[in-house]
């Protein structure tokens, strides 16, 4: 049994101009100790489903329905109370932007004492020491004094840092990241990257990634799904994935990345963009989700919708023409 | 942070000087001469150019302002035209019952507004949200004494749970101290309920979208932390805010619900002298509630430093 099962996951919002469905049937796992990266551009669902994993979504106007299984256990049929004993213990979230995810006028010690004071029923004392200890496993300088100042008094990547402290604290068995580099300086980047990197050898977490950069994809994660308009449109092993894309939207993907691309695939150096628009989710897709922007798109495509296929070991694609791309590659 | 309160007691000098400046210069802008007054009906323009010249009022404005800014200053705000006895006096004896009754409708009113606003900006656009606000409107509509009489019609006189009017200092006991005062702290406290409950809302509304309140319950706090800790704190400022501007209602509004409930304070003190021109009276008063006033904000002030830790002058 996989840490994480998720099962037929469908996120729908009400809005005034119809429903939205940000998540349409995404199934994946996570097993024990893996890193799973979710990637696609904006839009794509994959933030939601991060958030409804963790049953984060506002209820209305948002809908979660399917499975998500952790540990056997489906998340999705918990108490709100139960939800609340998972949340910051179990699986622990960090969020893209540490500028505005601390909390201004709670010291960081407090805040990352809070969660150990709640999920482990420390006292004001041993909480404030084990913040101290957390601070200097994230690699904070001076952490006697930093657990007694403010959000403001730290720098960007010093906070993420504090985020990351958070969510550790507790000893998750999964960290959710959503965009946890997006917002910091490439230098920055790099360094939470290595953190994440060494903390999770450490700490043994399982982690599912989101994000848009395939640079980070590459560096950290182990497996890779790709979603595209609120569906899984390819997963495989990362390296699998980077030498091998079957689906289009995922070859134009790696396509429009300017260093990786032509490294990694070896294709031609010119920077390739996907043409076209995402399609709107309020409005039922027929077919393939992709198949408006896709260069080898056929009527078929646009009449029926590809299933997921297993295209290679451990490697699924939705797309009627991706074995036959391979092939022919 | 020793400094900024330092700073900020020092700059409270300058304004009660203008309140000073101001209250003073009531007796000069006034209708009415106050030697003529307390010459009576009867007196000959010699007898009342005696008393103004006996009383220093034919001196010059700047010369009789420093002359009344040092006795107020040593605590002199001379005497009552009326009944002669020194202003403090008079003051003094009816302190209490104005004081306790800002002090419990202050509680009072916070106790009760915060949590609506705060339930109100969580339950946004439910029937809870929209009958919190529509109590706020109708709060803030009704004018005091409607209120006052309505409640002391249904709860004094009909259900006879609270005595109709009248005020027990609080040496006779806290129970008809509080029994006496929970009409009328009511009954102000409308105005400023609606008031602070709608900033409240406004302000947790803007933080509840925050990155920081969704942070909160990632870690799995329930909902009271996050609301009431995580969020309300954040929302403080603009909330405390309005509740220092809000003491000038209160002291608007004291004067009204004591004359509604028949409470000896300060409020009827204020009517009476104005009714009767008394301007040492008046004088007195007014500068007494300008220093309430300042000092509530100037205690505010201090707060928002311990509230908000980014906030330093």
């Amino acid at each position: 049994m996989a840490l994480l099962e998720v099962e037929n996951l469908q996120v729908h919002f009400r809005t005034p101009v119809g429903v939205n469905r940000a998540v349409d049937g995404v199934s994946f796992h996570v097993e024990e100790g893996e890193t799973l990266a979710i990637v696609g551009e904006s839009g794509c669902g994959k933030s939601v489903t991060s958030m409804s994993m963790l049953r984060l979504i506002p209820e209305p106007p948002g809908k979660i329905a399917g499975q998500v299984r952790f540990a056997g256990r489906d998340l999705l049929k918990l108490s709100d109370k139960e939800m609340r004993a998972i949340r910051g213990n179990d699986i622990s979230m960090i969020f893209q932007e540490p500028m505005t995810s601390l909390n201004p006028v709670l010291t960081v010690g407090r805040q990352i004492g809070e969660t150990l004071r709640l999920h482990q029923g420390l006292d004001a004392a041993a909480a404030e020491a084990k913040a101290v200890e957390m601070l200097t496993l994230v690699g904070i300088p001076a952490p006697e004094r930093r657990v007694k100042e403010y959000p403001h008094q730290l720098s960007g990547g010093m906070r993420q840092r504090v985020m990351i402290a958070i969510a550790l604290a507790c000893n998750p068995k999964l960290l959710i990241a959503d965009e946890p580099t997006t917002a910091l300086d490439v230098t920055i980047q790099a360094q939470i990257l290595d953190l994440m990197r060494d903390l999770k050898h450490r700490v043994g977490a399982a982690i599912v990634l989101i994000t848009h950069d395939l640079g980070v994809v590459a560096e950290v994660a182990e497996r890779v799904m790709v979603m595209y308009a609120g569906r899984k449109v390819e997963e495989a092993p990362v390296r699998e994935l980077f030498s091998n894309p079957r689906h289009p939207y995922t070859q134009g993907l790696l396509g429009a990345v300017p260093k990786l691309g032509s490294s990694l695939s070896g294709e031609s150096t010119r920077l390739a963009e996907i043409p076209g628009q995402v399609p709107s989710l309020t409005k039922p897709i027929q077919g393939c989700v992709f198949a408006g922007r896709c260069a080898i798109a056929t009527d078929v495509c646009r009449t029926w919708a590809p299933a997921l296929e297993m295209k290679a070991p451990r490697h699924v694609a939705a797309c009627h023409y991706a074995l036959k791309e391979a092939v022919a590659a | 942070m020793l400094g900024y309160i330092l700073r900020r007691i020092l700059s409270t000098i300058p304004v009660m000087a203008m309140v000073g400046l101001f209250v003073f210069s009531l007796l000069f802008v006034a209708p009415g001469d106050p030697a003529a007054l307390i010459a009576g009906d009867q007196a000959s323009p010699a007898d009342i150019e005696r008393i103004r010249e006996s009383l220093g009022l034919n001196r010059p404005f700047l010369v009789q302002f420093g002359e009344w800014a040092w006795r107020t200053l040593h605590a002199d705000l001379g005497t009552s035209i009326f009944t002669s006895l020194p202003v403090t006096q008079m003051i003094g004896q009816r302190v209490e019952p104005t004081l306790s009754l800002m002090a419990l409708t202050l509680v009072f009113a916070i106790v009760v507004s915060v949590p609506m606003g705060v339930v109100a900006a969580w339950k946004v656009g439910t029937w809870v949200d929209r009958s919190i606000m529509t109590f706020a409107v109708f709060g803030f509509s009704v004018p005091v004494f409607v209120i006052g009489y309505m409640l002391a019609y249904v709860f004094a006189l009909r259900l006879d749970w609270f005595p109709v009017q009248g005020y027990t200092p609080i040496t006779d006991g806290l129970g008809p101290w509080i029994s006496n005062l929970v009409l009328p702290a009511l009954s102000l406290g409308c105005v400023y309920i609606a008031l602070i409950a709608r900033i409240t809302r406004a302000s947790m509304l803007e933080v509840l979208a925050q990155d920081y309140v969704r942070t909160a319950k990632a870690k799995g706090l329930g909902q009271r932390s996050v609301l009431f800790l995580h969020a309300l704190k954040n929302a403080a400022v603009p909330i405390v805010t309005v509740i220092g501007i809000g003491i000038a209602l209160l002291i608007g509004g004291a004067v009204v619900t004591e004359s509604v409930f028949a409470i000896p304070g300060l409020g009827r003190l204020t009517v009476d002298a104005i009714l009767r021109r008394d301007y040492p009276v008046i004088q007195g008063v007014v500068l007494l509630f300008s220093f309430i006033y300042v000092l509530v904000n100037l205690l505010i002030d201090i707060l928002y430093t311990f509230l908000d830790p980014r906030i330093r002058y």
